[in-house]
Parts: C-alpha cells; structure tokens; sequence
C-alpha cells in the first residue's frame, strides 16, 4: 500500500520514464518533419522536403517496397499455419502440449543473430541458395513471427467455449463448416491481432535479414542501418514515420480486438 | 479417406480421425524440424570442420576452432567486456523498469489500457529506428549537447562509447522488464503491503520484505531475457557503439561475413551460447541460495 506523498513520487518516476520511453520515437517525427538537415532549437521550420527525398530514393523506394511484399507472404504463410497449429496445441497436443509450445516459442527466444548464421550455413549445406533470395528470406522470418502468432491465437483459443461448437455439430455441421462459420468467427480478433503482429514483426526484422538477403533483395532495415553507418541525412526519419504510423495502428487495433492487458499480462 | 469422412460426420474417434488433426500441426512442425532445428544441429558440426581460405570448409574434424579461440586473449577480452555490458545494462534496466511496472500494475482500470500502450508501441518501432532517434539526441553536435552548450556547459561524449550503447540498450529493453515484473506485481494483494504498513513498515522495509520478493518471478524472468537480449544484440553496439565498441556478436558477424571464416564464427558463437548458459545457471544458483540461506 502506498500513502498519498508516495505516490506523487511514483506518479512523477513513471512520467519521467515515459518520457524517456517516447523521447526517440518522437525526435524521429520531429526529423522528419523538420526544415533542416541537422534538427536544432529552434527548429528551422516544417517542411515535407524529406517525404520528397525518401520518394525520390531509388533504393529506399525499392526497399520499402521490398520489405511490404516479403512481410505480405511472411503474413499469410504464419498466419494460416501459425492458426492451424494453435488449434492443435489447445486442443489436440496431449501429453506433447509443453514441449510443442516450448518449441514454437523457441525462435523468439534463442538470439536471431545465431539462428541467422545457423540459416545462412544450413541453406549453403543443402544447396538452397548461396546468395540469399526471396524464399530464403520468406522461411527465416516465417520462423520468428510463427511464435507471436501462436502466442496470440492460443492466448483466445484457452478460454474458448467449446459448447458452442459442439452445437452447431449437434445440428448436423461437418467440421470444416463448424470452423468457417462458428470457430474462426469467434477467434477473428486474435487470428487478425496475429496478424498484424507477423506484419510488423517481418517489416521490422533486421538479424534474420541481415544474414540471409542478397543483392536486389534488400529489405529496408538493412538499407537503413548501411545508410546510417555512413550517412545521417533525414531521409531516414521519413522510413522511421512510416514504421511509427504502422505501429500506433496496431497498438490501437490490438487494444480493441484483443485488449493489451489480457495479451501481454495474462 | 471414405473411413476419414465417416467418423468426421458422425462425430466418432476413429484412429484416421485422429492422425488427421495433427496435419493442422504439420506444417509448422516442418518448419520448426527442417528450419529450425536441423540449420542448429548443421552449425554445431561446422563448427568441428576445417576453415579453408578456398571452401566453405574442409570436411576434416577438428577441435581447433574451440581451441584457438579459448586461447586468445584479445577475444576473452571481448567476451569479458559484452559480459560486462550485459550485467550492467540489465541491473539499470531493472532499477528504471521496476517503478514503472509497479505504477501499471497499480493504475486504476480505466487509465490501464492507456499506459499499456504507452510502454508497448516504442517495442513495435524498429530498433533500427529508435537507434536513430538516439543518435539525433545523443551525437556530438545533437540535441542534448546543443542544450548543455546552449547553458554554457561542456558537450559530453555520449555516442560511439559504452555509454552510448547502455542507454540504447535500456531504452530498447524497458517494455520487456516492465512486462515481466507487472504481472507478479498485480497478482500481488495490495492488502499484504497494506498490513506491513499498518505494522509499523516503513515504505522501504515494506518493499524489500513484501513487495519485491512477493514480485521475484517476474523479476528473474526479465533479468534473464534482457540479459539475452542485450548479450546478443548486434544493431545497437554497431550503430551507437561507431566501430569503437566491440561486442562477441559483432565479432561475430565479421568472422562470418568478412572473413568468411564460418567454422571459426560458428565455434565462437556456440562457444558464447554455452558461456551464457553458464551465467544464467550461477545466477539462479545464486538466487536460490539467497533464498534459502541455510541450505
């Protein structure tokens, strides 16, 4: 329990680190926005000259475009398979549920960095690639959103009332009926909160990609951080505003479709 | 196929029913085996080949690489100092994440979903771009130095150094200590502080002998994955660490890609991997002594 002084304290404590929290996210749209080359104070004003910038970056553009195509199939292929093995881990797994769950939860676990080099060698040894290209790509980051969507998914499956189902099977339903119109209605908002959390993570994915991409498939945080080693005009502030908008979308979609509590604090 | 369809309309348990539901797991469990588990199982025995200047590597078993690298002084010296960074980022992360978990546990129910999303949007911008941010505040001519030249102060080296790349890496890894610790400190019954206090405790003694051993779990949760985390990160202690600050993923990353040497790497990662198990293993032992100090 904490007394009234206290807590002003702690109230105080927490704006101070929510602050510094938010402080680098929120200079990223402040670059980005701002007249100048080097953001100082006063600002120089507000322009959109590094919007025009970005656009005019042929390997921005190409690796922007890249990185929104490659997380799209990323999507797709974890979010069905990522779905389908929830189902089976809450339902079906028996007596291998803790293992399995350990496993899918594996790759966000172990640093990416290794599981990269492990990737890059591995694809090598098989003679799957030697120079790292679309598909290479697509499996790795396939391998780290797979936990987020089973996590997600598994999180609304545990307190699914089965009832239901059992109704519509009662009522002659064949199974895969009974998942289109009673199951997956149900669990839309975690299938979809998945999701969008495999979309972010892949367009976010920098170790994976670091190892595996070759030339002319080049997503954008890699093109970021050889922009940023070397160069440190505000062209890159544009990417980081794109990659800020996605993530207040999500946070707001989230919070409606799952509710952040639930997900993250059980 | 005709037996599969059967048992489905009838709602039986027929053995083919039953293999038939675990092809919803199939194929992750493919992915998983074949991606996942084998390229680990691949770069374990890489690791016990020859290097060669002209291949890959050579298909001759050696201990060599683990041998040359525990003999090298430079390299321990790596592995000492990304140790060092290691502790050091997770003791702050701790300290600064622990107030902050304990006011979202505690805030009122309407304000809750707010403050969630407040520690976890910075964890959905790439790291890439919150290094960036940093580098605009932090660099020698940044915003921070502006601000203490502007009161007539000295410009302090805040980039390209440890310091740097620790308030990188405590920035990055706040969310994930907060989510670990709010957890167990919800679950906590505000009742059971409350009776300490009401039994003389101070409000220090009350959160050293309740709240925070009450909050144990989730304080060894997230010590350890952002003792991980922070040990393997390669984009911070690149970026903010310029080419100055060494760390054992960088080194790394450039046996691998630069030198081409992917024995030598492998062997030095595993080498790393195991070291860090190890540190885990003698900081739970050490927990679970100071928990139980007769034993």
């Amino acid at each position: 329990m904490v007394k009234a002084g206290e807590r002003r304290w702690l109230g105080l404590a927490a704006i101070v680190l929510y602050v510094f929290l938010l402080a680098p996210v929120v200079i990223v749209v402040i670059a980005a926005l701002n007249a100048g080359t080097y953001l100082r104070f006063p600002p120089e004003g507000v322009s959109l000259r590094w919007f025009q910038a970005f656009a005019h970056s042929r390997t921005m553009v190409r690796s922007f475009k890249f990185s929104v195509e490659l997380a799209a199939i990323v999507t797709a292929i974890a979010t069905v398979i990522g779905t389908t093995a929830s189902l089976w881990l809450v339902r079906f797994s028996g007596r291998f549920q803790t293992v399995m769950r350990l496993l899918m939860i594996a790759p966000i676990a172990v640093p990416g960095i290794l599981t990269g080099i492990a990737l890059l060698i591995y694809f090598y040894a098989v003679g799957l690639g030697k120079s790292g290209g679309l598909w290479e790509l697509v499996v790795g980051h396939t391998l780290i959103c797979i936990p987020y969507v089973v996590l997600i998914v598994s999180a609304v499956l545990v307190r699914f009332d089965r009832s239901l189902e059992e109704a519509a099977r009662n009522l002659g339903a064949g199974p895969l009926v009974t998942f289109r119109r009673v199951t997956l209605p149900l669990i839309k908002g975690a299938v979809i909160s998945g999701a969008i959390f495999a979309f972010v993570t892949s367009y976010d994915e920098f170790n994976i990609s670091l190892l595996l991409h070759g030339i002319g498939t080049v997503p954008l945080p890699i093109e970021l951080f050889d922009y940023l080693r070397f160069s440190f005009d505000p062209t890159l502030a544009i990417a980081g505003t794109i990659s800020i908008a996605m993530a207040v979308l999500v946070v707001l979609i989230t919070e409606r479709l799952v509710g952040l509590e639930a997900l993250y604090l059980g | 196929m005709a037996a599969l369809a059967r048992g489905e309309i009838a709602g039986g348990r027929a053995p083919a029913r039953d293999a038939a539901r675990h092809l919803l797991v199939a194929p992750v469990a493919v992915l998983l085996l074949g991606f996942f588990v084998l390229p680990y199982l691949n770069l374990l025995v890489i690791s016990l080949m020859t290097p060669s200047p002209t291949a890959a590597y050579l298909r001759i078993f050696t201990l060599g690489n683990y041998t040359r690298i525990a003999g090298d002084a430079f390299t321990w010296g790596v592995i000492l100092h990304t140790l060092e960074i290691g502790v050091l980022t997770t003791a702050i992360a701790l300290a600064v994440s622990y107030p902050l978990a304990y006011h979202l546990a505690r805030a009122p129910r309407a304000r809750k979903g707010f403050l969630m999303a407040l520690v976890i949007s910075p964890l959905l911008v790439g790291v890439l771009i919150r290094t960036y941010g940093w580098m605009i505040l932090l660099q020698d001519t940044g915003l921070i130095n502006q601000a203490l030249q502007g009161l007539g102060l000295r410009a302090l080296p805040l980039m390209y150094n440890d310091l740097g790349v620790m308030i990188g890496l405590v920035h990055v890894f706040i969310p994930f200590m907060v989510l670990a610790i709010a957890g167990p400190i919800r679950a906590i019954d505000p009742e059971v502080e409350l009776a300490a206090r009401s039994l003389g405790a101070g409000f220090w003694r009350t959160f050293w002998r309740v709240t925070f051993p009450l909050s144990m779990p989730g304080v060894v949760a997230g010590t350890i994955l952002v003792f991980v985390l922070t040990i393997s990160s390669y984009v911070i202690p690149s970026l903010l660490g310029g080419f100055k600050v060494l760390t054992v993923p960088i080194l790394v990353i450039r046996t691998i890609t630069e030198l081409f040497n992917w024995p030598g790497g492998s062997a030095f990662a595993i080498l790393f991997f195991a070291i860090t198990i190890a540190v885990l293993w003698a900081y739970l032992r050490a927990l679970g002594r100071a928990a139980h100090p007769a034993a």
